[in-house]
């Protein structure tokens, strides 16, 4: 235990003096990924402010035909309506960007509106262009226009409108603010705290295991009266550490992103706030404790057997990826958490992340996703230790 | 004292290393040690001479308990290295000529560490780094990172690690390969120092001028045989050759 603590003392040491470490570690989920939330989120609020405010050039061809709605149209102040383009030239010039839009009323319009037959409209606009804000600040005209039109009609037949309607649809959303955010914005969180808890443990289990086969420190470190298993344990504690570490780092970045974000209403903010409360981030620690135990093992036994940093660095990283996919897969609506997946290493711990969140966990399935994932973590760490023991492994290319 | 009993270590060969070895090869094992015995006693420095690849860093490997042997038997400080590895390791300092150090250590929290690790009490570890540091004038850089200092510096503190606890047995693998000739001045000195100490010595290397200026008994090992083991002395003796150099590759070729 001693020697245990010794090593493991020494490896923090080693560790926390590593910039790479650090900065995948602390630097990066802490200020770079806040920084980019902030960034990302104000940049898209400002390009969406920007396209509502923006004045659209329309064509209108409206061959004298919808008055009511070319005198709408007109009266906008975010609109300039140019008159005497061709119906037919519409599609090019919205594709070479001379206008935004395009509005053609059909020449039987009136008549067909009269005769109380639709009228046809045409609308020409590209929906790839600033979050489809042009149709919907077009289709708001129109439908206003629309409405008018039945109106007019309901009077004239002396016709109530709400015979149209014969069911009043009243919605009570019972879900909490909180399950809510758990439910959607709650799997992004388990997925950038997954990604971290790897990417943070990455990094020391290259450089404590085939970092030290490369320097020639391993060596002569099994030269010293510690069994190989009191080595292994005081790397893989600090490699846990470090990804355990890196996670709780990561969540504390998003914190301090969503406080930062000037429009978030304050309601949300709020549930925000709930979902750190000591329960949550207890839960949602104790599940990451065994997948860090898990990564750290799979980390380590590639390090181990890599013959120097480059190539456990080429072993390791296009795994990421392996991790990243449960993570996504669990953001996916109508992903839940069921017997199934709740024995599935990574999507096991992103699903009941949600659940947590949004405070909707079954103690069973959370049961069931805490024994496998200590079965896996056990496992993985058995496998890890014997892999360690192996004279194959450990001398690889030394 | 260390006694190698008809040791043999045979390795599994990859796929990968039966291609670089070439369509010869044949079968899936290879013998890196054959059948070898020999005596290195207190008070002498036991050279292991042989060309690359012969088998001298496995030998001093599995002295070291690193490696474990296919078949024989090897006793340090009358130890079983398979029975009682951790004893053994508490009675042996190792230095390689590719040993590494820790470069975000500094050469005061190296050695410790390794005191730690050897289970030294803090009166033993403060007088002997008193004294080791005096001996190798590690004072001066003692704070400063490992990664910082010169090579020169960075071996004196691996030979400090080596020798912090004051082992029984020393084992030398090719200690000045890659060193410059003021730093293999620095590792000759201690190899001479550990047999004035009564130590047993047991180096390798395939440097002539270090075998004839520190060797009382020596050992030369080919292709995993030893194909002479005996007191220095008496490998002079029976010299067909002007220079050691030339009885060695007399010898390598003729076996």
């Amino acid at each position: 235990m001693n020697r245990f603590a010794t090593i493991f003392r020494k490896e923090v040491t080693d560790t926390i003096r590593d910039r790479r470490t650090l900065f995948m570690m602390i630097v990066f989920p802490l200020l770079l990924v806040p920084a980019l939330m902030i960034v990302v989120t104000n940049m898209q609020m400002s390009s969406m402010k920007k396209a509502e405010e923006k004045v659209l050039r329309v064509a209108l061809v409206s061959h004298a035909n919808a008055p009511g709605l070319v005198a709408a149209l007109k009266a906008r102040t975010d609109l300039r309506i140019a008159e005497g383009i061709p119906a037919d030239s519409m599609e090019a010039m919205i594709a070479c960007d001379s206008i935004d839009a395009g509005v053609v009323v059909a020449g039987d319009f009136d008549d067909a509106v009269a005769g109380m037959k639709s009228g046809t409209i045409t609308l020409f606009y590209k929906s790839s262009d600033d979050f489809d804000m042009v149709k919907r600040r077009l289709s708001g005209v129109l439908n206003s226009y629309e409405k008018q039109i039945v109106a007019g009609r309901f009077a004239k037949l002396n016709i109530d409108a709400g015979i149209v309607n014969p069911v009043t649809l009243e919605e009570h959303d019972v879900a909490s603010m909180k399950e809510k955010i758990g439910k959607t914005v709650g799997g992004m969180i388990p997925y950038l705290f997954v990604l971290f808890c790897f990417m943070g443990a990455m990094y020391p289990a290259i450089d404590l295991a085939a970092g030290e086969k490369e320097r020639g420190t391993m060596e002569t470190l099994l030269t010293a009266p510690v069994s190989r298993i009191q080595i292994l344990l005081g790397k893989f504690a600090v490699v846990v550490l470090t990804g355990l570490l890196s996670a709780a780092v990561s969540i504390l970045g998003i914190f301090l992103a969503v406080r930062q974000l000037s429009k978030i209403p304050p309601e949300v903010l709020s549930a925000v706030m709930t979902i750190l409360d000591v329960k949550t981030v207890f839960l949602v620690l104790s599940l990451l404790l065994p997948l860090a135990v898990f990564f750290a093992a799979f980390l380590l036994s590639m390090s181990i057997y890599a013959k120097s940093y480059k190539e456990a660095q080429s072993m390791i990283s296009p795994l990421t990826i392996v991790v990243i996919l449960p993570a996504i897969i669990g953001m996916f609506p109508g992903i839940a958490l069921d017997e199934v997946t709740a024995v599935i290493p990574v999507l096991n711990v992103v699903l009941a992340t949600k659940e947590i969140i949004a405070g909707t966990i079954k103690t069973w399935l959370l049961l069931e996703v805490y024994a496998s994932l200590l079965v896996l973590a056990g496992l993985s760490l058995f496998g890890c230790s014997r892999w360690f023991q192996r004279e194959e492994t450990i001398f690889r290319g030394v | 004292m260390i006694v190698v009993d008809r040791i043999t270590k045979t390795f599994s060969v990859s796929r990968q290393q039966r291609r670089e070895m070439g369509p010869d090869f044949k079968g899936s094992r290879i013998d890196a040690v054959r059948e070898i015995s020999f005596t290195c006693r207190p008070g002498r420095i036991f050279t292991l001479l042989g060309p690359n690849g012969a088998g001298k860093t496995t030998m001093l490997r599995m002295i070291a308990t690193m490696l474990k042997p296919t078949g024989g038997k090897i006793s340090v400080a009358g130890f079983d290295t398979v029975d009682q590895p951790v004893e053994v390791r508490k009675r042996i300092g190792f230095l390689t000529g590719s040993t590494g150090l820790y470069d975000r250590l500094t050469p005061d929290e190296m050695i410790k560490y390794y005191a730690d690790l050897y289970g030294m009490d803090a009166q033993t570890y403060g007088r002997r780094k008193e004294e080791i540091y005096g001996l190798l004038g590690i004072n001066e850089f003692a704070g400063r990172r490992i990664g910082k200092l010169s090579s020169g510096m960075k071996q004196k503190v691996s030979l400090a690690r080596t020798i912090i606890h004051n082992p029984d047995v020393v084992v030398f693998d090719e200690p000045t390969s890659a060193l410059d000739v003021v730093t293999s001045r620095a590792i000759i000195q201690l190899i001479k120092r550990c047999r004035e100490e009564n130590k047993t010595v047991i180096f390798s290397t395939h440097r002539m001028g270090e075998v004839s200026l520190l060797s009382d008994d020596l050992a030369v090992i080919h292709r995993g045989k030893l194909i002479f083991n005996g007191a220095y002395a008496e490998f002079e003796k029976q010299m067909q050759t002007r220079s050691v150099e030339d009885e060695f590759v007399r010898l390598v070729e003729a076996d």
